[in-house]
């Protein structure tokens, strides 16, 4: 701030209030971008819903701005108990065991039923009809195993700055990861689920 | 009997619903994995598909970094509206298009601000360097972000088709709405309400080719009016262009008009669709 002026002309009062306008800007630019990169991380991070947290509102569904939203149902094969009366697949007190439109809970039909051995069957998700209304999840969580939960699918998701469902979740289950392990394995347990203040403390 | 024996699973359910709801109803194993052990069935994969990786990032603050050196470059040195306006195509394809709108200079105002007020939120180095980097510039060579590197200005300077003089008053009054906002958006931020600027973008719709109802509508009024008054968004709503504005005020080398060779016939004035240039005064001579 008291530089010494220019040799084309001398220090006017005009040029030594620009001086001093310029040097508080820079200095408060400065600390405010200095105090952001203490405690920045040099990872990239994306956006993710904590399952132990969802509740299955439906709100990612028509909140995320994708008109098919960026969040679908994923399976977790090794949570799984193979039912045959899956109650993620079925409507509640369903008229028979199989795949009639009337019996099945997905409001779209993106849940493929395969028998594999006696009594077991294995549920897939077609992610492609699915649109993250998470009625499965929510009849997966209630009565089964909770091997079926919503996730966002980062080969759609366009990593808005602020989600919009995020914005939206009543139960604040989204969060940001590190993009080098972007999903939550949910057999893995409450604990595994990364970079959550809160995950360490509550989880008891 | 129907009658019982409809309610009757319902009201075990709701029962259930209730114990389990108490004991957090998460990864119960009500019904065990089975093993298979007639087929040998093996559990399909997990489907995980990757986000972007982090080179994108890079690329992306040194994108920023050379728009606003060549911006710079175009203003000051060739002086060259047609040079800039290119750049700002290119900046529209890439930083809007391409990028898809997120995350921009604009928005990364709240997440430092977060960053700051909120001990848990962390900000990805490659965010501040992007709020940090017009900052800087702005405060050297003037708003050369808002010129020829911002897609939001360049969606709008494409779409300018008879820009109409708004009167003083209207102008200068509507000038303080930006600083109204971005003090909102520091408050949201800061308190963890949201990102008001990011919730209220006018074009990332647009950009994406997908959006709600809300973001199309508000949008399409925004480019509507910036057919006939030059840049509404920027002169009369962005928040980071008011904070860009400040710095450019005292900037070092700024765009002037040249005292020594000006007429004062004031075209210029007539001429710029922003209302952006004013008559000129006098620096350092004791003339005035």
């Amino acid at each position: 701030m008291s530089e010494t002026p220019k040799s084309d002309g001398h220090l006017t009062r005009r040029r030594f209030f620009g001086k001093v306008a310029r040097g508080t800007l820079g200095v408060a630019a400065a600390g405010v971008a200095g105090g952001a990169l203490v405690k920045a991380t040099g990872a990239r991070q994306v956006w993710q819903i904590d399952p132990f947290k969802c509740v299955q509102c439906g709100q990612c569904r028509t909140h995320c701005v994708l008109e098919n939203s960026a969040v679908k149902c994923v399976h977790d094969f090794a949570m799984c108990g193979y039912c045959e009366l899956c109650t993620g697949f079925f409507y509640p007190d369903p008229n028979a065991l199989n795949e009639g439109a009337e019996n099945q809970l997905c409001p779209v039909g993106a849940i493929r039923r395969e028998f594999v051995e006696e009594p077991y069957f294995e549920y897939h998700i077609d992610a492609s009809l699915c649109t993250g209304c998470g009625e499965c999840v929510k009849g997966c969580s209630d009565f089964g195993n909770g091997s079926l939960y919503l996730q966002v699918r980062h080969d759609r998701c366009l990593n808005c700055n602020q989600c919009s469902i995020a914005a939206a979740c009543p139960s604040d289950a989204f969060m940001r990861l590190p993009a080098d392990r972007p999903y939550v394995v949910k057999h893995l347990g409450k604990e595994a689920v990364g970079a959550v203040p809160e995950s360490g403390g509550d989880g008891s | 009997m129907t009658h019982v024996r409809r309610i009757a699973p319902r009201v075990c359910m709701s029962l259930a619903v209730l114990v389990l709801s108490a004991a957090e109803a998460q990864a119960v194993e009500r019904f065990p994995p089975p093993d298979f052990t007639e087929t040998g069935h093996t559990l399909p994969p997990l489907v995980q598909p990757p986000p972007g990786a982090a080179w994108q990032d890079i690329l992306h603050v040194a994108a920023l970094a050379v728009g606003l050196g060549l911006a710079t470059w175009f203003a000051l040195g060739l002086r060259s509206r047609t040079a800039i306006a290119w750049l700002s195509v290119a900046s529209l394809l890439y930083f809007g298009f391409y990028l898809g709108g997120c995350v921009c200079p604009i928005g990364s105002v709240q997440n430092v601000t977060a960053g700051l007020a909120d001990p848990s939120y962390t900000v990805p180095v490659t965010v501040v360097l992007i709020f940090a980097l017009p900052v800087v510039f702005s405060l050297l060579v003037g708003r050369v972000f808002c010129s020829g590197v911002c897609p939001l200005g360049a969606i709008q300077d494409l779409v300018l088709l008879k820009p109409l003089r708004l009167p003083l008053w209207l102008q200068s009054a509507l000038g303080y709405v930006p600083f109204v906002y971005l003090g909102l958006a520091v408050l949201y931020a800061a308190t963890g309400s949201g990102f008001i600027i990011c919730r209220y973008d006018p074009f990332v719709a647009f950009f994406r080719l997908d959006g709600s109802a809300g973001m199309f509508i508000f949008g399409g009024a925004m480019l509507v009016l910036a057919m006939f008054v030059g840049r509404p968004y920027c002169r009369f709503l962005c928040p980071y262009g008011a904070l860009l504005g400040l710095g450019a005020r005292v900037a070092k080398w700024r765009v002037r008009t040249t005292p020594d060779e000006c007429v004062k016939c004031r075209l210029c004035e007539n001429a710029c669709p922003f209302g952006a240039i004013r008559a000129p005064t006098y620096e350092g001579g004791p003339q005035q």
